[in-house]
């Protein structure tokens, strides 16, 4: 067993189940979302970008890409969030959809980055 | 993605860092979105994340804009006291690492070499690679550049790179602190380039230079190889590798001693591409009668031979420097004892002595005995580095072969000179005869200093001439030996050296010789006529006027 890929391991899969759970519901209303999983979903992804940084490979350099691609959908979207909240005076279907979706983007990439992830894994005899 | 080494060793130990400034900014900011407070009207309300982020940013960078948005609570107070603690000391963990990774040694490395590489990529002139930076190299690095030739410079020694960068040579020389027998350093010195023309290795150990040649006849099979040997195997070895030029100090010396001895004029001639006057000094030559050799080691060997081939009767003290250092315990040659032996070998009846040994005192001391013991005694002194210069100087020393400026003059001539290489290696299969000719008719043409230089007939050295002779018209050497204030008088000017490309190649070619582009030319002159010359071959009007008389 080793360490270093059962932490990296977690910490990718984490980043994409935490991503899902804020995704999950219905898109049209804010109230099925909630702001603590959307900032878990941001922190453990951050985390997920760094383990993934200072891999040469090939692979790790796809890894860090789909992270990256993560981490500007999930800050995007918080951001719509705190805009609308604070700017437009509260959130409306049209930013409740986009906050949603930004985050569905996200959770793409995620699914990307833990497919390729298994991939690997997979594929090495030991 | 090799350049890329200085990022990936950021990256790589800035890692932990920004771990943990993650997880103590997502701590601070969790705990103030769960924890109760109360606004200006005293409602109970909970801080938002937006509200916790921004206070989190400001307070961990110890900016501290106050308490926001509204005055915090005790339990606020409470939480937000250990966060000052958390975020502070994981900010500052993250600019001490940063602050590490400045004074990291490797990083600097690779950040030196990252710059090298740059460097190397953009020269776009034709370029050297020296191996190896000291006396020699040094000097050679100064006149290629005087001729706008490019040097890279690779050496083991980090010092002598740092001595290298505050030369400030102009233009810059680009150096590296590697071991240069790995061929990862010579392909970073750019020996794959198209530019890169020569490599040269003047180290004192030959087998090194052998790797060294061998390694850059296998990464590239056109660079021309400047490899110092200094034994006949091993310039045979070096031979089978298909190295162009090996360079003996010890042969060049030999050589040079033959050439004195036997034939003076070809020795002149020799002497005078290499930057001495016309004329040979009455000290300058070599008195004929018995020799005695002082020192039997490599240089030793190589005198013998030459002294043998001129027929010149000769003995030899075999004096091995170390050896005397360690037996009488000092470097002075000079005591009871060595006047015994300068006596046996025959030093009252000999015209000549010649210091060959590895230590520059001892030589110097020789010599100085020699002299004492017959006062009218030819004294030629080995001098090994030229740090001693000066004292060599003032000991009036008849002639002395400074080993390093011989090997830097060698080196020079055959990369920045090629065509006055070729005549030097072409005299030496001449005889008396033909030199005195030759030195008589320049003192005629020339007088006692003439210089000389290259001209390879192409758009950008000799544009009219070019030209015309691309139109096909008809110019012979004769021609361009006219005059440009009368073009009946014919200009002080000799062509030594004819070539065209590896074809043809005529030692003093005949005036009735017609001119084609790119042939290239070693020709002497004065300092006016070369001026003039220059003039005819690249202007119109001037080289109308010379062929025709119009203009």
């Amino acid at each position: 067993m080793n360490t270093q890929k059962v932490i990296s391991g977690f910490f990718f899969i984490l980043a994409m189940t935490i991503n899902f759970g804020f995704v999950y519901g219905d898109p049209a209303n804010i109230e099925y979302h909630s702001v603590y999983e959307l900032f878990a979903a941001i922190i453990i992804n951050l985390i997920a970008t760094v383990l993934k940084l200072g891999d040469k490979t090939q692979l790790g350099s796809v890894l860090l890409a789909t992270s990256l691609v993560a981490d500007i959908q999930l800050i995007a979207s918080a951001s719509v969030w705190a805009f609308a909240e604070y700017v437009l005076g509260g959130m409306n279907l049209e930013s409740t959809v986009a906050v949603i979706s930004l985050a569905g983007g996200a959770l793409l990439a995620n699914v990307v980055s833990v497919t390729l992830f298994i991939g690997d894994t997979l594929k090495s005899k030991r | 993605m090799e350049s890329n080494n200085t990022i990936w060793i950021i990256i790589r130990r800035m890692r932990i860092p920004f771990l943990v400034i993650i997880v103590t900014f997502s701590i601070a900011i969790l705990g103030l979105t769960l924890i109760p407070g109360m606004d200006d009207q005293g409602n109970p309300y909970k801080m938002s994340f937006f509200d916790a982020f921004y206070f989190v940013s400001y307070m961990a960078s110890t900016i501290g804009f106050g308490e926001a948005p509204y005055t915090f609570t005790y339990p606020q107070r409470l939480w937000v006291s250990f966060c000052i603690y958390l975020t502070v000391i994981g900010w500052f963990y993250g600019i001490g690492s940063i602050v590490a990774l400045i004074q990291d040694k490797r990083l600097s490395r690779e950040i030196d070499i990252a710059r090298f590489r740059k460097k190397i990529a953009d020269l776009n002139e034709p370029f050297t690679i020296i191996l190896g930076y000291n006396n020699i190299t040094h000097l050679i690095i100064e006149w290629l550049n005087r001729e706008g030739i490019r040097v890279v410079v690779a050496d083991k020694d980090a010092e002598k790179i740092d001595a290298l960068d505050l030369e400030g040579f102009m233009p810059e020389v680009p150096a590296l602190a590697a071991d240069v027998t790995h061929p990862d350093t010579l392909k970073m010195a750019g020996i794959h380039k198209r530019n890169c023309q020569a490599v040269v290795s003047l180290f004192e150990d030959d087998m090194k230079n052998t790797k060294i040649a061998l390694l850059c006849k296998l990464l590239n099979k056109r660079v021309k190889l400047v490899i110092k040997s200094t034994t006949k195997t091993q310039s045979e070895h070096l031979k089978n590798l298909g190295v162009r030029y090996i360079e003996d100090p010890f042969l060049f010396i030999s050589n040079r001693i033959y050439l004195a001895l036997v034939a003076p004029n070809l020795w002149l001639l020799e002497m005078w591409v290499f930057g001495h006057i016309l004329k040979v000094r009455h000290r300058e030559e070599l008195p004929h009668g018995k020799y005695i050799i002082c020192g039997y080691g490599r240089m030793g060997h190589a005198l013998e031979r030459a002294l043998k081939k001129a027929g010149m009767p000769y003995t030899y003290i075999d004096l091995k420097s170390s050896e005397y250092k360690e037996a009488k315990g000092s470097a002075v040659f000079g005591d009871a004892e060595d006047y015994k032996v300068l006596l046996e070998a025959g030093v009252k009846e000999a015209v000549a002595i010649i210091a060959a040994t590895k230590d520059d005192l001892i030589n110097l001391t020789i010599l100085a005995t020699a002299k004492k013991l017959n006062r009218d005694i030819y004294t030629i002194g080995r001098e090994n580095t030229l740090d001693d210069l000066s004292i060599f100087r003032s000991a009036r020393i008849d002639r002395v072969y400074i080993l390093e400026q011989i090997l830097a003059e060698f080196t020079y001539l055959f990369i920045a000179r090629p065509l006055a290489y070729r005549f030097v290696r072409l005299l030496h299969t001449k005889d008396e005869a033909w030199g005195a000719k030759v030195v008589h008719q320049m003192h005629e043409i020339l007088g006692d200093n003439p210089l000389h230089f290259e001209l390879t007939i192409d758009e950008e050295h000799a544009y009219a001439l070019t030209l015309e002779l691309k139109k096909g018209r008809r110019i012979t050497l004769g021609d361009l030996r006219r005059s440009r204030a009368d073009q009946n008088q014919k200009m002080p000017i000799m062509f030594l050296l004819y070539k065209w490309h590896e074809e043809r190649r005529e030692l003093l070619p005949d005036d009735s010789l017609v001119l084609e582009p790119g042939v290239q030319l070693l020709v002497a002159a004065t300092e006016e006529s070369k001026t003039d010359f220059e003039y005819i071959v690249n202007n119109y009007y001037e080289l109308e006027y010379v062929l025709t008389g119009n203009g």
